[in-house]
Order: structure tokens, then C-alpha cells, then sequence
């Protein structure tokens, strides 16, 4: 059972991403504004910074799959980037002091990264039409403050779990 | 030597990632109306969760919503008193139209119908997170009988059309989606009715775009659009919006209509997909196939 809880978690984001951006779509916070959870990557980079590289990449491609195929219909797009970005995020780590602080400052820059290449991969294949100018405005801000919100919440208890996780994993 | 042979391997690592990237968003651009069965089963299984996990979740902001509803209830009920008058003179209205367009029908010997449909209730389990392509999933699929295609509507017209189904799951494409593939055939009802194609959206104004439109056809602006029945599946006389504003085009070939949409793309919660009862000649085909 305590194996299955971190896969179980990350299910569970996989889930709640899906179903608070049709919540978050509503009039609450006016229409115009485009609300994006980014939950996995934030696991994705925990995973990645409290356990190991070698997890991030495997948990980063396989919710990245899953993404593209329930979520998005384009293959490809996510299941690349999640685990080159958690590639990325062990590179930097290694410079980097691992406080918590310093993770959820990471965490919101690869989403911040993700935003933007996503939105320049949609310019590409033609379903984005808006300029940066309105990306920042009405996507980017609205979406890292949400995340930070998320990340204020639950950072303590996801890097208690996976750091737990990885103990019993090294114990054995 | 050893560092660089070290990097080309990652290099050549990335760069085949990225061939294997276009390659897959180009296969999945194609219009695919079927999914292949891991696809399909992926789908299915989160499907299942994702409709476990909105019982609770929808419960929740259901009483939210409710207590907002209540502040409402006073005024609503004043105007709904109002109105009631107005509706008992509709209703007799729509019964003596209905009977007689049924015996006209009956002489004419003509009783298809393309507005005729059967609706199939769902609930939107999930939304596309990142927003580019705007998708939902509802909780019915195959085995109640949605195919592709099929128009999906709310209570106030039509949002989308159903792009991909699996077995308990369909993935619907709203009109709103700025897919290049996304087009649905439409009529402005007038005297002289005019028709067109709705692809596009603007965004930030909020208006669909309804094109090709002949550039000698005059448009009133605030007249109701329809859909026209004359693509495959969609029945006809399902509300898009309203003329906000009529622009010709570039070569001055045809016009583009702004219209401001019936439904709201956002709170989206319970849509009905429509089966027409006329089945068209493609459908049939296929449906023989």
C-alpha cells in the first residue's frame, strides 16, 4: 500500500487537472482569464528534486502520455517535454540548494517554460492565434499565481511523502 | 575524448526525441475519427476516475452554487410571474402551428424531418487543462450510442461536435476551438435565408466566425443562426447565436458574419448529444460499412 501511494497521488493530480480547468473554466474568475493547473509538472519536479532523476523521467513520460492522449489528442507535445524537463531540473539541482523554497521558485519557472513552448508549439500547428502580449496577460500570470497557490498548500506535504518514499526504497 | 562522445550520445538522444515529437503531432493532426484501442483504453480508464471523482467535486460546488442561486430567487420569481402570461399564449400558439404543420407535412407526402432528434443526456467529466484546443469529455460513449460527429448541444444551443469516442467516454470539440478542422454548416434565418460555414473563433471579443457567405446575400444584424442540417449528421434548427456584425471579405467574394454565441463556452456542466432521426446518405453508407 505504501508503494502505491505516490502512483496514487499522481493519478489523483492527473484527475483533478482535468476537472478543476472545466471548475476554473466557470465565470469565478472571469472569462477571459485562462487558468491552466499545472499539478503534474509541479510532481514531476518534487519527484525529480526529493527523490530520483531516474523516477522524475519515468513518472514525467508516463503522465505526460496519458496527457496527450486523454487530454490534449496530440500526441507527443507533453509526453517530450515532462521528462526532458525533469532532465533539466536535475541539472540545475546540482547547483542549486534543495530548500523549499528554492523548489517551488523551480517549480514555477519550468512552468513558466512549459507555458510558453506548448504556446509556441500551438502558434506552430495553428490553434493559438493570440499575441504574446495577451499570453502573458491572460494566461501566464493568472496560471503561475493558481500554481503558486497549489504550491503554498501542498509543497510541505509532497516533499515529506516522496522523501519518506525514497527512504524505504533505499532501505531495502 | 571521453566528455564528447559522452554529450553526442545525449545530443543524438534529444535530436531523435524531436524527429519522434513531429512525427507524432503530425499523425495526430490528421482527422481521426476512430482511436486505436490503447488510446481507447487509456481513455477509458481515466474515464472511469475522472466520473468517480466528479460525484464528490460536483456535489460540493453544486451547494455553492445553489446558495448563490438563492440570493436570486426573489427577483427571478417576480420576472418569471411575469412572463407566465406570455407563455400560455405561446404554448396554444405552438400547438395549433404544430398540428397544422403536420397535416401540410402529410399532404405534401413528405414526413422526414432533419430537426427531428433524440437527445442523450451526459455530464462533462473533464476539460483539456492547458486550453489551446478546447475539449471536454462527457460520460457516455459508444454504448449509448454516440459516434462521431454528432452535434452536442445545452439547454441554450449548440456548444460542439463529438471529435473521438471510446466505449463509456466521448471527447467533444467546442465550437469556440480554433482547430483548423473544426467547421459546422449554419444558416441565418431571415426571409432570404443565407448560408455559410461557422469556423473560427475570436477570441477576444468573444464571437464566432460564420464564413462564406454570398456576398450578394443582405444580412440583418441581430437575426437568430441555425444549424442547417446539410452536413452528414448535425439535424438542422439547433441555435448557434446572433448576428453582432457582417464584415465581405478580402476578395470581396463573400461575407463573414460575427456572431455572438447562444451558450457560454465556460460553465459548461450537462449537454444533451444529439442523434438526428433522418440519417443522411453518408451516415448510411458508413453505417453500412
Amino acid at each position: 500500500m505504501k508503494r502505491l501511494k505516490l502512483p496514487l497521488t499522481a493519478l489523483l493530480f492527473f484527475i483533478m487537472e482535468g476537472s478543476f480547468s472545466n471548475l476554473l473554466a466557470g465565470d469565478i474568475f472571469g472569462g477571459d482569464k485562462i487558468i491552466v493547473p499545472r499539478f503534474i509538472m509541479i510532481l514531476i519536479a518534487f519527484i525529480t528534486i526529493y527523490g530520483t532523476r531516474r523516477n522524475g523521467m519515468i513518472y514525467g513520460f508516463i503522465l505526460g502520455l496519458m496527457y496527450d492522449v486523454v487530454y490534449t489528442e496530440i500526441l507527443g507535445v507533453y509526453m517530450f517535454m515532462l521528462p526532458f524537463f525533469a532532465y533539466l531540473i536535475a541539472k540545475i539541482m546540482r547547483i542549486l540548494q534543495s530548500n523549499l523554497l528554492v523548489t517551488i521558485l523551480t517549480s514555477l519557472l519550468f512552468i513558466t517554460f512549459l507555458e510558453v513552448i506548448v504556446y509556441q508549439i500551438n502558434i506552430l500547428i495553428g490553434f493559438a492565434h493570440i499575441d504574446f502580449n495577451t499570453f502573458w496577460k491572460s494566461r501566464l500570470v493568472p496560471t503561475l499565481l493558481l500554481n503558486l497557490a497549489f504550491l503554498v498548500v501542498f509543497s510541505y506535504p509532497l516533499k515529506r511523502m516522496i522523501e519518506k518514499q525514497k527512504l524505504e526504497s533505499d532501505g531495502e | 575524448m571521453i566528455m564528447p562522445q559522452f554529450l553526442n550520445k545525449k545530443l543524438i538522444l534529444l535530436l531523435a526525441g524531436i524527429i519522434v515529437l513531429v512525427a507524432l503531432i503530425g499523425f495526430s493532426l490528421r482527422e481521426r475519427e476512430t482511436l486505436s484501442w490503447p488510446e481507447q483504453f487509456l481513455k477509458d480508464t481515466t474515464g472511469w476516475f475522472a466520473n468517480a471523482f466528479d460525484k464528490p467535486v460536483s456535489a460540493v460546488t453544486g451547494l455553492f452554487e445553489n446558495l448563490s442561486d438563492l440570493q436570486n430567487t426573489y427577483d427571478e420569481n417576480a420576472k418569471l410571474k411575469a412572463r407566465l402570461g406570455e407563455y400560455v399564449q405561446i404554448k396554444t400558439e405552438v400547438q395549433a402551428l404544430k398540428k397544422e404543420n403536420a397535416e401540410l407535412r402529410k399532404i405534401l407526402g413528405k414526413e422526414d424531418d432533419l430537426s427531428k432528434y433524440s437527445p442523450i443526456q451526459a455530464t462533462v467529466i473533464g476539460r483539456n487543462p492547458d486550453r489551446w484546443n478546447e475539449l471536454i469529455t462527457i460520460n457516455k460513449g459508444e454504448m449509448n450510442g454516440i459516434k462521431a460527429n454528432m452535434a452536442v448541444i445545452t439547454a441554450d444551443g449548440l456548444i460542439g461536435k463529438v471529435k473521438s469516442t471510446t466505449p463509456t467516454t466521448a471527447t467533444v470539440l467546442l465550437v469556440s476551438s480554433t482547430d483548423p478542422n473544426n467547421k459546422i454548416s449554419a444558416s441565418i434565418v431571415q426571409e432570404d435565408a443565407a448560408n455559410g460555414i461557422i469556423e473560427g473563433y475570436d477570441d477576444k471579443q468573444g464571437y464566432l466566425l460564420m464564413k462564406r457567405i454570398p456576398f450578394d446575400k443582405e444580412i440583418k444584424i441581430g437575426s437568430i443562426v441555425e444549424t442547417s442540417g446539410l452536413g452528414g449528421i448535425f439535424p438542422s434548427r439547433l441555435i448557434v447565436g446572433k448576428v453582432v456584425e457582417v464584415k465581405i471579405d478580402q476578395n470581396g467574394l463573400n461575407q463573414t458574419a460575427y456572431l455572438e454565441p447562444a451558450t457560454d463556452f465556460y460553465d459548461i456542466k450537462n449537454v444533451m448529444v444529439v442523434k438526428r432521426e433522418v440519417i443522411g446518405e453518408d451516415a448510411k453508407s458508413e453505417a453500412q460499412e
